[in-house]
């Protein structure tokens, strides 16, 4: 589910802006951390927990001020230099403030312990994550088909000009693209604290993931990023059962063969 | 055009009475590694982001080899540069089809692949702690134990990888993948079979990478994790961009600058990338076309003053 | 005997017939011209000839053997080539190596395709200077593409299909865009081809048509409506309906 959510972002934002983000998964990374220094800080998880993603989207806001929007007209090579100097400047800046070492985290009292699943204890806050990340997935996927200004995005990543032409301010579709792909990926990361806590290297494998799902999912096909995430997630999770140190072998795997077998993902539209 | 080539034979000359023999060493490695992204960046117009994965596959099964069954230098370069074209072939099949987004994604995922087996097959790879232990045998009687006598072989073949480099880009099959980059369409209409010649440019710029990473297998005696990593991809997509991906001698320029950059500042700061990731951004930001677009601006401008 | 023919060719696009059933025949050395409003299908039956899409049913014959579904690349192979409505070329080439390229790709050889200087395939490169000097652009053999006008642009889209030394030239719109001096030089270039290829030439501008064609096919809604020469298609009332607007000409 947490793969639905990043894959969602990255879509999005590859879809609008027709940029490379390699900065996808230091913005996860940067989520969860923002989630521990908030959570120490005003001493509540659940305050933390929506806090800490604005603050990421906010952090998209600035780069895509700062930077992003300067480079629409540039190569893709340009955009993909860019988003990877920002990643490694996150990265970087977060063993500066937090230190190279991980923390663990552990979930507020209420989600402590398992559940009783009659075939299986399943812990409680696995299952409150699944639950959040598929409202929140549900609730931008409501946001994109229902309204007017989710229409006018999902056209935008169909066909900017006409977008444009139809007098739409596409910088600041583009903008708003952008900060809530952020948020996504910070929501999904101040999520994941409590299940693996925290250090310097997550945004990178996040990263690889992500574009993983975006890849299987179609580019810019936003239900195909969720699907693809779902399934990435479901078969990760039974890979790992029986084999884990493949898993994240196995991910890359079957995106390799079903790219094999059709190039535009398992959704998109050739 | 004489000038470029006499100045890079000083450099050659030159480089090892101002840096360690290493550290040379490694430059020219990583100009062979740029000259086979370029193959694909600057001319076919293909933003290959795994280049790694052909240099660390390269180096691996090499490195490999060499550490456990001791074959020759020869027979090294030549697995290296096979390893590379192979991989190449894999990775360019599963991506020419694509184009521009999809396929910058593609060879970073596909990239992220070789990366985590390497990471998991630890009995063969040695994971996170890389492959230590890679000899450097001697060819033809030379003993390239020497710093100095490793730099002079690996220079050597520099020059001759330039050297092949320049006669392909300026053959025949070099302008069909400017054509491939101008114009993708008409390029097929006029006759080409465009995601053969990709694939082909894949291969080749993959036996470039190949070679490159056994140079550096035998130079430091290990073959890192990074060496099939992201970041290293990441680092030669800099050095070719930072040279100029337009001209041949472009990440030529580029690998002096990262390796000179990369290798004094790492020294002083373990936070090093952050700078570097600095770097990226400002050379995005304000230096686009790189070292050379700057210098042939700067002369065009100079002889435009001077008519005035 | 028709160097190409189609039989009963149709392409849907989904729910779309854009192209309907067209059957027609082009003689050997005659200068075709297709017509019709906007939207008639007819770029879709060039971009069907040139293999740039298989078609839905029908067949494609070219000298007698049959190439319905072959693929773009081996179609300048065969000896058909086509210059496009809106400008395609290579923009940071030089117009010789614009045209040079097109030229290697039908040349005799490509020995040394990975070694040998470009310099050096001598019968390229004259080929590809005489593409350029047909078209009135030899002396501006080095300019790189991008720095010329749209005018001598639309000239160079038609050298580079001249430099694949084909048999068959499908022209779509070359006077597009052209101011009324520029077409004029258009048509003569067109006309002082006439003997030397067999040109099926698209066209909006009815005065160009009606001056180099030897025979005319009309195009309505993807269905051909009509077919003779200059003379009949004039006279022909449903063709001034569908086309001409039913004025007396």
């Amino acid at each position: 589910m947490l793969y639905a959510l990043m894959g969602l972002g990255l879509s999005l934002i590859t879809g609008v802006l027709n940029i490379p983000n390699f900065a996808h998964g230091a913005l996860f990374a940067v989520g969860a951390y923002l989630l521990v220094s908030a959570a120490n800080a005003i001493g509540n998880f659940w305050i933390a927990l929506v806090v800490a993603p604005v603050g990421v989207a906010l952090l998209g806001l600035a780069i895509e001020y700062a930077g992003v929007r300067r480079l629409y007209a540039a190569g893709h090579d340009y955009q993909l230099l860019f988003t990877f100097g920002l990643a490694l400047i996150l990265s970087e800046s977060i063993i500066l403030i937090w230190g190279p070492v991980g923390y663990s985290y552990l979930p507020p009292q209420i989600l402590r312990g398992g559940l009783d699943l009659g075939f299986t204890f399943y812990p409680k806050y696995r299952l409150f994550v699944m639950v959040m990340a598929g409202l929140l997935v549900l609730a931008t996927w409501l946001f994109l088909e229902k309204t007017r200004y989710g229409a006018i995005m999902r056209a935008g990543i169909e066909n900017k000009e006409m977008v444009s032409l139809l007098g739409i301010d596409i910088q600041m579709l583009f903008t708003v693209a952008f900060a809530l792909g952020a948020y996504l990926a910070g929501i999904a990361g101040a999520l994941t604290v409590p299940i693996r806590g925290v250090n310097p290297g997550m945004g990178v494998d996040m990263l690889g993931i992500a574009f993983v799902v975006v890849a299987l999912g179609g580019l810019g096909n936003l239900l195909g990023a969720i699907a693809a995430g779902l399934i990435i997630g479901v078969a990760q999770a039974l890979v790992a059962a029986y084999w884990t140190e493949a898993s994240t072998v196995v991910i890359y795997a079957v995106m390799a063969a079903v790219l094999l077998v059709r190039p535009q993902g398992l959704f998109g539209i050739r | 055009m004489k000038k470029p080539i006499v100045l890079l034979l000083a450099a050659v000359v030159l480089l090892p009475l101002v840096v360690r023999p290493a550290i040379a060493a490694e430059i020219w490695i990583f100009a062979i590694f740029g000259l086979g992204l370029n193959l694909l960046l600057g001319y076919t117009g293909l933003l290959s982001f795994g280049q790694s994965t052909f240099f660390g596959s390269a180096a691996y099964v090499a490195g490999w080899l060499l550490k456990h069954y001791g074959i020759n230098a020869f027979l090294a370069l030549g697995i290296g540069v096979g390893v590379g074209a192979a991989s190449a072939a894999l990775v360019g099949y599963l991506c020419v089809q694509r184009s521009g987004l999809y396929f910058i994604m593609l060879t970073f995922a596909l990239n992220q692949l070789f990366y985590f087996i390497a990471y998991q097959w630890t009995s063969v790879t040695g994971g996170e702690d890389g492959m230590p232990g890679v000899p450097r045998p001697a060819l033809l009687g030379i003993d390239f134990q020497d710093p100095l006598t490793y730099y002079a072989f690996i220079s050597i073949l520099f020059l001759a990888s330039l050297w092949l480099m320049k006669r392909i880009v300026e053959s025949p099959f070099g302008k069909i993948l400017q054509a491939i980059r101008e114009n993708e369409v008409r390029a097929e209409a006029v006759g080409y079979n465009v995601p053969r010649f990709k694939l082909l440019a894949f291969v080749i710029g993959g036996a470039f990478s190949g070679l490159a990473g056994v140079l550096y297998a035998m130079l430091f005696g290990i073959v890192p994790l990074e060496a099939i990593g992201f970041a290293f991809s990441g680092n030669v997509l800099f050095a070719t961009l930072i040279g100029g991906s337009g001209s041949l001698y472009g990440p030529v320029i580029g690998s002096f600058v990262f390796i000179w950059l990369s290798e004094s500042v790492s020294t002083l700061w373990a936070r090093w990338p952050l700078l570097l990731g600095v770097a990226f951004v400002i050379v995005v930001l304000f230096l686009r076309g790189g070292v050379v677009e700057g210098w042939s601006r700067f002369w065009s401008w100079r002889s435009s003053k001077q008519k005035t | 005997m028709a160097i190409l023919k189609t039989e009963n060719l149709t392409k849907t696009f989904g729910a779309l017939k854009a192209v309907n059933g067209v059957s027609l025949g082009v003689e050997a050395g005659t200068l075709h011209s297709i017509i019709g409003p906007n939207g008639a299908g007819k770029t879709t039956l060039f971009n069907l000839l040139t293999g740039t899409f298989p078609p839905s049913s029908g067949r494609i014959l070219f000298d007698g053997r049959d190439i319905t579904g072959t693929p773009a690349a081996r179609i300048a192979h065969l000896g058909l080539a086509r210059s496009y409505q809106r400008t395609t070329v290579f923009p940071a080439f030089s117009l010789l190596d614009n045209v040079w390229v097109a030229a290697f790709a039908t040349g005799k050889s490509w020995q040394g395709l990975m070694w040998s200087q470009t310099g050096r395939y001598t019968e390229v490169t004259t080929r590809a200077r005489e593409a350029l000097a047909d078209v009135g652009l030899a002396d501006k053999a080095d300019v790189p593409a991008r720095e010329i006008s749209h005018g001598e642009q639309r000239q160079l889209e038609l050298a580079i299909a001249l430099a694949a030394a084909p048999r068959v030239l499908l022209l779509d719109e070359p006077a597009a865009g052209l101011s009324p001096d520029e077409t004029r030089k258009m048509v003569a270039l067109v006309r002082s081809l006439k003997g030397r290829y067999t040109i099926v030439l698209i066209e909006h501008k009815i005065d160009i048509i009606m001056s180099v064609s030897d025979r005319i096919s009309v195009m309505h809604f993807g269905s051909l409506i009509a077919e003779g020469t200059p003379d009949e298609i004039q006279k022909n009332p449903e063709v001034r309906r569908a086309y001409l607007g039913g004025v007396a000409a």
